[in-house]
């Protein structure tokens, strides 16, 4: 009993550590990213412990150990819920960080900086921790601004690139955005139910609660890049390809919806909120996999690859199952990270080429690389047994056999159909074919960080899945029966999609390029949503202001209100008007002999 | 009618000749304007003041006031032309443009 909790401080605190001794002649040690790295590992192994625990024996707790401040009537204190899925997400993240890491040492090896880099990853994976384990909610806001900050830092980690800063900025600005949602949700608690806690905000019937539950699903749009706060998340890939992986795959933009998991007990009861979660989430999912279609940066096309899969959370939100999204979560921060390993190493191999018209043929010079991203893809793509079948595949059957509103079901099968395309077009341009890049560069895969790295998340990718959802208490009963057409309806759009990519690819593959299509510059463009939203709203509003602060008075008021508008709208009317030709003498001529004329005729009239 | 009903009729008559026909210069028809408008001032004035008709004393002034009116518009109406031309001939307003 007494393991649960110490073992879950004990690794909490040693991922401090090597924070705390930066200020020791141990950072500036040439093995600290070793030692980061061991110590993620340990701390990884040491809370397996309290997972077990929990599996075996159901237990859960919380940790209230020190008494922060008491503000009027409001106690905030340090305290830590370790339920079901803080205990079964802080080993999966840690896995994944200790892979990253270790990959990142290969990555990041000729970098001068890179004990500042480890360090600002496990500030990171503190943070992430924080938010995880909060049990209220000002701790999980400290979590969640954290997450944001060390989000930026690590962005604009080449700050001396433009688009980097600029991406940062973004992805800042964003979260932002959301967090106003955070922020109205906290007030509303505190306001209505006097407490930060979840158990006593979950123990109060609440009259309605649509106000903070929509707060909740803002901060859940800026955090996990929903459609209208989205533009962020592939902007973010100017980052280093270990921070791709960690961030902005697994661990930051899952908050999100973590968020909206913690919350379930009050959104069960809420339909309106589900209804505009799921259409939310359907909306998203089906967006970025048009925009992902026509991608030619691989790490962008894996980004929207995550922000598609994020939208598919938030719909598996809107249909009351949050065990199946958080199950979602956890699988797919295995596969999603690996395949960002793999792009990494790829990219690597290739002297920092991204782009994949210029790869080609890696098939035979990086067979792990290659083994890699194929079985990553299967398992993104939702591959019978593999790990992501056992998330994604009750997803959509759930979907499919609930009351549920038929549009966002329609928009999330074609999703799941564009998943499958552009993962094969990833896979058919990267690995198939001739090469494409300068032969001039030796691609070499041979170094151990990177493989062992790899063979983890390739191991997790595989077998996590059935692991995971093997050994997990049961939640709720998902159903049982249905028909055969609902049930195979995965795997066949599925493979439809495969197919229809596979052809189109191939058969493309000696066709002149013509000119592109609307369609095609819509999706490259990304929906042309930060091409419109970013440049055009603030410009608009700052020369707006600009004008009424130095020329409203002056120019408009004074001068062109009454004088000049007058004499304009008489010059307009009278050219409309007049027909006359100038002749002027000839008028007056005629105007005389009318008057004579009519002198004489009025007066010799008897 | 008497006399001085005549001849100022006359006078009116004549600024009126003056105003319709004039060769080119556009000054000499509202210099004509300004005659009628005299010839009118002083013709209202007399018939005011022989027939003893006070209540209208004040009508003069009222012309007089919108006579000047009038000829503030026409001489900007001058002025325009002049800026335009340099002259103020009236063969210059031929163009059918503002």
């Amino acid at each position: 009993m007494n393991l649960l909790t110490s073992f879950t401080i004990t690794t909490l605190f040693m991922l401090i550590m090597p924070i705390i001794l930066t200020c020791t002649p141990a950072y500036e040690n040439k093995l600290y990213p070793q030692y980061v790295k061991t110590t993620v590992s340990y701390a990884f192994t040491i809370s397996m412990i309290p997972m077990v625990m929990f599996i075996h024996s159901g237990q859960e707790a919380i940790i209230s150990n020190w008494h922060w401040m008491t503000i009027q009537t409001l106690k905030l204190s340090l305290s830590f819920k370790l339920d079901y899925f803080s205990m079964i997400f802080v080993p999966v993240a840690l896995f994944v960080t200790w892979s990253i890491m270790e990959f990142s040492m290969w990555y990041m090896h000729a970098d001068p900086n890179i004990n500042r880099f480890f360090k600002y990853l496990l500030m990171f994976l503190v943070t992430m921790m924080i938010l995880v384990t909060a049990n209220n909610l000002f701790q999980l806001f400290i979590g969640w601004e954290g997450v944001g900050i060390m989000s930026f830092l690590l962005i604009g980690w080449w700050y001396g690139r433009t688009d980097a800063n600029t991406a940062a900025l973004q992805a800042v600005l964003y979260n932002r955005i959301g967090d106003v949602g955070f922020i109205m949700a906290m007030a509303w608690f505190l306001l209505n139910t006097n407490a930060w806690d979840f158990q006593q905000i979950f123990m109060i019937e609440h009259k309605n609660l649509n106000i903070p539950l929509a707060g909740l699903l803002l901060a859940a749009t800026g955090k996990s890049a929903q459609f209208g706060l989205h533009p962020w998340l592939p902007s973010a890939m100017e980052g280093p390809t270990p921070v791709s992986a960690l961030l902005h795959s697994s661990t930051m933009v899952v908050a999100g919806v973590f968020l909206l998991v913690r919350f379930h007990p009050l959104m069960e009861h809420n339909k309106t909120i589900q209804t505009v979660t799921l259409c939310l989430g359907a909306m998203t999912t089906l967006f970025t996999a048009i925009c992902a279609l026509t991608q030619n940066d691989i790490k962008k096309i894996i980004a929207f690859s995550t922000s598609s899969q994020l939208g598919l959370m938030i719909v598996t939100i809107g249909i009351n199952q949050p065990h199946l999204a958080f199950l979602h979560i956890c699988t797919h921060a295995f596969f999603k990270a690996m395949l960002f390993l793999c792009s990494g190493s790829i990219i690597h191999s290739l002297n920092d080429e991204q782009d994949i018209r210029k790869m080609g043929g890696l098939f035979k010079s990086l067979p792990f690389t290659t083994t890699a991203l194929i079985i990553g893809t299967l398992a993104l793509t939702g591959m019978p047994f593999l790990t992501g079948f056992y998330s994604k595949d009750l997803i959509i059957e759930t979907a499919n056999t609930s009351y549920t509103n038929a549009w966002a079901l329609l928009t999330t099968l074609i999703a799941t159909s564009m998943t499958a395309a552009y993962s094969t077009r990833i896979v058919f341009f990267t690995l198939l074919g001739q090469p494409r890049y300068s032969p001039i560069i030796t691609i070499n895969e041979n170094n151990q960080f990177l493989t062992n790295s790899v063979k983890r998340l390739l191991l997790g990718s595989i077998f996590a899945g059935f692991l995971i959802s093997h050994n997990i208490t049961p939640t709720t009963v998902p159903q049982m029966t249905m028909p055969c057409h609902l049930k195979m309806m995965a795997l066949t759009v599925t493979i439809l999609g495969f197919i229809l990519a596979l052809e189109l690819n191939l058969a493309m593959q000696n066709l002149k390029f013509d000119y592109p299509l609307s369609t095609f510059k819509f999706s490259n463009q990304l929906g042309y949503f930060p091409t419109t939203l970013h440049r055009l709203a603030p410009m608009m509003g700052l020369s707006m202001s600009q004008k009424t602060a130095s020329m409203l008075l002056d120019a408009i008021w004074l001068e062109n209100v009454l004088p000049k508008s007058i004499s304009y709208f008489q010059m307009k009317s009278s050219i409309t008007v007049s027909n006359q030709k100038g002749l002027i003498k000839l008028y007056f001529l005629s105007f005389m002999i009318t008057l004579i004329l009519s002198l004489f005729m009025l007066n010799f009239h008897e | 009618m008497s006399v001085v009903y005549i001849n100022l009729f006359l006078a009116f008559t004549m600024s009126l000749m003056g105003l319709l026909i004039y060769r080119s210069h556009l000054m000499s028809s509202l210099l004509c304007l300004e005659g009628m408008m005299l010839s009118l001032f002083v013709m209202l004035a007399v018939t005011i003041l022989s027939n003893h008709f006070t209540l209208a004393s004040m009508t003069p002034i009222i012309l007089l006031v919108f006579a000047a009116c009038e000829a503030a518009l026409g001489l900007s109406l001058l002025v325009m032309v002049s800026n335009t031309y340099g002259t103020d001939y009236v063969q210059n307003l031929n163009l059918l443009q503002c």
